[in-house]
């Protein structure tokens, strides 16, 4: 196990290690590909489904939604549409907000039908 | 390790704290995709999760997929002090992450209106011209544990896998800011790395108040547990900011600035605040009157050793075993109960690898037959604890509670 062996450092943090890299090999360079999204958003017959779609999920995957707790209000949805468009810029027309948050909160938040 | 057999440890730990709710659920079952996918369950409501192997990575508890959000399974802290990693929970903010780095050409700059001599520096230079320092610090998300708060709060739904313990090797801050000369105007430093809002708005920038970033322990790290940091962690170059929240831990870090006003983005304001009380906490379902910028870590500890729902032989010792750490001024006692809180007696300290770093604790219990409620509480150097109940704030930041481990002997 790794902790049995390790060099123990007592109340402070900071060991040196010595000067400079020489011994380190150059760092290189790394590519990776990622997994396609785990989770899909919810099919729905209201028209914010698609906007959902088409919006939303070109920038971050379902799981935002999907995992938020069931009591989300439908504040938190507006909030969080508003602030997709007002901080971060999504390109999210002001009419089309109304139908993500109506879609969003009856899928995901607290008017879910039980 | 063979597939199955790790997919069933991935599930043992994914469901520990719920099994009795999921049991009657029917829930925690495996599945699999054409990704080799599993399925498992934390033990919250609505807390069905993938289980995914990302790049450098094992499979690990998907909070999000784009960008990705990875949380550590829990028995991954009882496989020892440092998580390594491959298991080292992942978190993004936004989706334009750099896929491909070439470390050897990554540059950081060193700037803004409070530095007199503004400079750029390779990966090379920072590795070649400074003196390195190595460290055992703890990084954990603000929002690890959020999944249990009641009444729940929106954000991240994660457990409490969104933390590790890792040796850190690059540069002091301080010695890279020095270089920059700064100006006795020098009131804030922000860090910005690689990762970029797709539209531009809301870029993950956090700073730190300048006597912060000179203390001598914040560094930039271009090693973690021996190896380059996973590209996921931060790849090539990390902040590493001891005893704070992740929050301030900015991967891929590529730009500096030391500025001589209060930075207000909105990754500093208005996310990432707690309320500005002694508690960082309010009424349940009330909003703060004042916020502040979140800082370092509260006192946690956690039995690693034995899940809840547990079945123990009665009349026969176990040795618990566990982790606890603070916001650097160490761990100095664990406390553990097996009556639910009644009564106390004083665990045992492993070694100490630095007051950044995890501590492990053990002590012996030798169960009656019946049902016991296991918990364990520890206190810092400062003589600060954990709170018996939770304490609540909307944003759903630093739980830090005495967990309780229920376990029966048979």
């Amino acid at each position: 196990m790794n902790h049995k062996a390790v060099f123990t450092a007592g109340a402070l943090a900071l060991v040196l290690t010595g000067f400079g890299a020489s011994t380190h090999a150059l760092a290189g360079s790394k590519s990776i590909d990622l997994p396609p999204d785990g989770v899909q958003l919810k099919p729905s017959t209201l028209p914010g489904y698609a906007k959902a779609q088409a919006i939303c999920a070109a920038c971050h995957s379902a799981e935002y939604m999907q995992y938020q707790p069931a009591t989300a209000p439908r504040p938190y949805w507006d909030a969080m549409a508003k602030r997709m468009q007002v901080v971060f810029k999504a390109p999210i027309a002001d009419e089309d907000i109304p139908l993500i948050v109506e879609y969003l909160t009856k899928t995901y938040g607290n008017e879910q039908p039980k | 390790m063979n597939n199955d057999l790790q997919t069933n440890r991935l599930r043992r730990r994914l469901i520990a704290g719920g099994a009795s709710a999921l049991a009657s659920a029917g829930l925690g079952m495996l599945s699999r995709s054409a990704f080799a996918q599993t399925t498992g369950e934390l033990p919250f409501a609505n807390g069905k999760r993938n289980l995914v192997a990302y790049p450098e990575k094992r499979p690990l508890i998907v909070l999000t997929s784009r960008p990705p959000q990875l949380e550590t399974p829990f028995e991954v802290f009882n496989d020892g002090l440092i998580t390594p990693n491959d298991a080292f929970f992942v978190r993004y903010h936004n989706a334009g992450i750099p896929t491909s780095i070439d470390g050897d050409k990554h540059v950081i700059k060193i700037g803004g209106n409070a530095a007199g001599k503004p400079y750029e520096l390779t990966l090379a230079q920072l590795r070649t011209e400074f003196k390195s320092v190595e460290m055992v610090a703890v990084n954990q998300c603000s929002g690890n544990s959020r999944g249990f708060f009641s009444p729940r709060v929106t954000g991240g739904q994660l457990a409490n896998g969104a933390m590790g313990n890792a040796r850190w090797v690059g540069v002091p801050l301080k010695d890279v800011l020095a270089r920059a000369e700064l100006k006795n105007t020098a009131r804030e430093v922000t860090f910005n790395g690689l990762d970029i809002a797709l539209f531009g708005g809301g870029d993950f920038v956090k700073s730190i108040q300048v006597n912060h970033a000179m203390d001598g322990e914040a560094m930039l790290a271009y090693q973690m547990n021996g190896a380059e940091i996973p590209l996921l962690n931060g790849y090539p170059v990390k902040l590493i900011v001891p005893g704070y929240y992740g929050t301030y831990w900015v991967k891929h870090l590529s730009e500096i600035e030391v500025v001589d006003s209060s930075f207000e983005g909105f990754w500093m304001k208005p996310a990432y605040r707690v309320p500005d009380n002694d508690c960082a906490c309010v009424e349940p379902g009330t909003t703060p009157a004042a916020t502040r910028p979140i800082g370092r870590f509260n006192v946690r500890s956690f039995i690693t050793s034995m899940q809840d729902g547990a079945q123990l032989r009665a009349g026969q010792q176990a040795v618990v075993r566990g982790i606890a750490f603070d916001g650097g001024q160490g761990v100095r006692e664990v406390a553990y109960s097996t009556d639910a809180g009644q009564s106390w007696r004083g665990a045992k300290l492993g070694a100490d690898m630095g007051r950044y770093s995890f501590r492990e604790f053990t002590f012996g219990f030798t169960p009656d037959k019946g049902a016991h409620d296991l918990r364990v509480r520890a206190w810092n150097r400062s003589g600060q604890s954990q709170p018996m109940e939770a304490l609540w704030q909307p944003a759903g930041y630093m739980r830090n509670v005495v967990e309780s481990v229920k376990v029966t002997a048979v």
